[in-house]
C-alpha cells in the first residue's frame, strides 16, 4: 500500500466477523520526514475503535500516529479480502 | 467512541474525512426533536474541518499556506484564518518557551503542529448551545470536547501506549481537550527547534481547556521531553504527561490520572 510518506501494509485479526486486531504489519517511509507534525497528522479511526473496545468506559482515545489515507486503504483491503 | 456503556447518553456519531484521516464526531444526550438543528449544526462543524484542510493544507500547492509558504502571498492577502492560526502559533511558541516553533521548520513557516487541534475546537464550538449533555471532536488521536457522556459526568479518555499502541498506557478524566504527540510509531518524525534536528523522545500527553494550544504543547513536550515540564507547569490549566521509551512516567504537578494501566 503506498502512502503519502511510503509503503505500509496492515495485518487484520478475525474471530467470526469481529476484528479483533488491527496492527501495522510494515513501514517503509524511505526515512523521510517532513515537519514537526507528521505524526500528528493521523489516527485511523479503525484502529481507535479497536482499541477503545478493549477498554471500557472511555470515550475516545488520544495518541500520535500514522498519517492515514493509507493505513485506511489498506484495512478496506485487507477486509475484502477476507470477506468482510 | 461509539460504543455503548453505562452512564452514556451516545446519540449521535459521523466520521469526516479530511486532512488525511477520519476525524470523528459524537454527541451525547440530545434528543430526536432536535434532529434537524443537530444535524445543521453537524454539517457546519464539518464545514469547518473541510475549511482549514483547504487553508492549511501543505500537501494542496494551491492552498493559501502552501502559497504563503512559497511567497506567492503576502500576509495582507491570506484568508483572516492564516492569521489565527499564525496568532496562535505565537502563543503557543511563547507558552513552550519556544519549543514549539513553526518558523523553524524547513521550507517556511509550519503551523500544522497545531492547525488539526485548532481546527477540531473551531468544529466543537460550532456544536455548543445544542441541547446535549456533552460533545466530542477526536481528530484523529486530539481530541477536543465539552460535558460528559451524561449530566454530571466528564468524559473519560485513554492514552495509547508508545511501546504498543492497541493498548492504553492510562485514562484521563477531561477539562475539554486531550493532545498527544509523539515519536513511537514513525521514527524521528519531530524536530527540536534549537538544533533543527529530529529528536527521539516518547509519548506527550496534554490537558486544559484548548485544544489548538494543548495540540501544540504535546508537539513541544515529544520534543522536549521531562525538560519541558518546567513550561507546562508555568502555565495556568494545561497538564501534561510524558512517557519515556523506558516506561517511566513524568507528569507535571497538577496532572490528574484516573487509571494507570502500566502497573
Amino acid at each position: 500500500m503506498n502512502y503519502y510518506f511510503g509503503v505500509l501494509s496492515v495485518n487484520v485479526t478475525v474471530a467470526g466477523s469481529k476484528i479483533v486486531k488491527v496492527t501495522i504489519g510494515s513501514i517503509n517511509d524511505g526515512g523521510n520526514y517532513r515537519s514537526q507534525s507528521i505524526d500528528q497528522m493521523s489516527i485511523p479511526q479503525l484502529e481507535q475503535q479497536a482499541i477503545a473496545a478493549q477498554s471500557a468506559n472511555i470515550q475516545g482515545v488520544s495518541g500520535a500516529s500514522y498519517t492515514s489515507a493509507g493505513f485506511h486503504q489498506s484495512l478496506q483491503s485487507a477486509l475484502t479480502k477476507l470477506g468482510l | 467512541m461509539s460504543s455503548p456503556e453505562t452512564g452514556s447518553r451516545h446519540s449521535f456519531h459521523r466520521d469526516v474525512e479530511v486532512m488525511g484521516t477520519v476525524i470523528t464526531i459524537d454527541l451525547y444526550g440530545g434528543g430526536a426533536r432536535d434532529e434537524v438543528i443537530t444535524a445543521r449544526r453537524v454539517d457546519a462543524a464539518e464545514l469547518q474541518l473541510q475549511l482549514a484542510d483547504e487553508i492549511f493544507s501543505t500537501w494542496k500547492t494551491q492552498s493559501p499556506l502552501s502559497r504563503l509558504r512559497r511567497g506567492d502571498l503576502s500576509l495582507v492577502e491570506v484568508p483572516d484564518e492564516v492569521l489565527d492560526v499564525l496568532e496562535a502559533c505565537r502563543c503557543a511558541r511563547r507558552a513552550s518557551q519556544g519549543w514549539f516553533d513553526p518558523w523553524s521548520m524547513p521550507g517556511g513557516v509550519d503551523p500544522t503542529g497545531l492547525v488539526k487541534g485548532w481546527a477540531a475546537q473551531r468544529a466543537l464550538n460550532e456544536l455548543r448551545g445544542l441541547d446535549l449533555t456533552g460533545a466530542v471532536v477526536n481528530a484523529a488521536g486530539d481530541i477536543a470536547s465539552f460535558g460528559g457522556p451524561d449530566v454530571g459526568q466528564a468524559f473519560r479518555f485513554g492514552v495509547v501506549r508508545p511501546d504498543d499502541p492497541m493498548k492504553l498506557a492510562c485514562v484521563v478524566e477531561s477539562p475539554g481537550a486531550v493532545a498527544t504527540s509523539g515519536t513511537y510509531l514513525r521514527g524521528n518524525h519531530l524536530i527540536n527547534p534549537f538544533t533543527g534536528e529530529a529528536t527521539s523522545t516518547v509519548s506527550a500527553t496534554v490537558t486544559g481547556p484548548e485544544l489548538g494550544l494543548a495540540d501544540a504543547l504535546a508537539t513541544a513536550l515529544a520534543i522536549a521531553g521531562r525538560a519541558g515540564m518546567e513550561f507546562i507547569d508555568a502555565l495556568e490549566h494545561y497538564e501534561g504527561l510524558v512517557i519515556e521509551t523506558t516506561g517511566t512516567y513524568v507528569e507535571s504537578q497538577g496532572f490528574q490520572m484516573l487509571e494507570n494501566l502500566l502497573i
